[in-house]
């Protein structure tokens, strides 16, 4: 199944927001689109959650995948504007630790 | 609609879109808290995504999945069956939660959160299907 993701830039940092639903049957898709960034030279960027209502580890699964390629080139990836119920998901897991997470885009702007 | 909900499908990930609209419109109209209709829409995409991946149908089966919501005395209990072969997800998966972002890795992940949402989890191989009951309290102890 397809993910609608909207792509913004600012300056050298891409901005990726996913809509609704990021979970088992659109991770994959997420994950293409987000791979095929970094392998273009993408090296800086946030996903911002403003427009996301679901995650599943499905979802947690790509992020990972790309903090860990986006770390091995000393680039970097930062999340932002999570729901509540969506942060208790990176909480639970562990992930709050392993990505960093800010409140807005622009504080996560002033990580780069 | 009343405060049961019945759901048989067959185990495809495909299924998941619809039924998490079904469960929406079930915590809309027994006025469940969003956190809560949040907590079974996670826990079915996980359980339903590893009942997909990784169960085992004898031959001949025709994989299916039942899902059956209830909300009785503040309790929101999800029961979730399926015909594969025995698999008990309550036994301690240990994902690794902690540590540097290189030593990670997503394994586990799926039924930790899923025990994590829930208040009790329990599971029986009964009648020939996996039956794993999920309780959630919808007030606080």
């Amino acid at each position: 199944m397809n993910i609608e993701v909207v792509e913004e830039r600012d300056n050298d940092v891409l901005v990726l927001l996913p809509v609704d639903r990021l979970d088992s049957t659109n991770a994959r898709a997420f994950e293409s689109i987000v791979m095929d960034h970094i392998s273009k030279g993408e090296q800086r960027m946030i996903v911002d959650f403003s427009r996301l209502n679901f995650i599943s580890s499905s979802g947690l699964r790509v992020l990972l995948i790309a903090a860990k390629k986006l770390s091995a080139t000393q680039g970097k990836l930062v999340l932002c504007d999570m729901q509540e119920h969506i942060h208790e998901v990176f909480m639970i897991s562990g992930f709050d630790q392993l990505i960093p997470i800010h409140e807005s885009r622009k504080a996560s702007m002033n990580v780069f | 609609m009343s405060n049961e909900l019945r759901i048989t499908l067959p185990a495809r990930l495909s299924e998941l879109r619809d039924l998490a609209g079904m469960v929406e419109d079930f915590g809309d109209a027994n006025k469940l808290p969003a956190p809560k209709v949040f907590a079974i829409n996670l826990e079915l995409d996980e359980l339903i995504t590893n009942t997909v991946t990784y169960g085992t149908f004898e031959p001949g089966t025709d994989p299916r999945i039942d899902i059956h919501l209830k909300v009785e005395c503040d309790i929101l209990t999800l029961t979730m069956e399926d015909n594969g072969s025995p698999f008990d997800p309550t036994v301690d998966t240990n994902p690794n939660t902690s540590g540097p972002l290189e030593s990670r890795s997503v394994g586990g992940l799926g039924l930790h959160l899923v025990k994590n949402f829930a208040s009790r989890i329990s599971y029986e191989f009964v009648g020939g299907k996996n039956r794993l009951t999920l309780e959630h309290d919808l007030k606080p102890a």
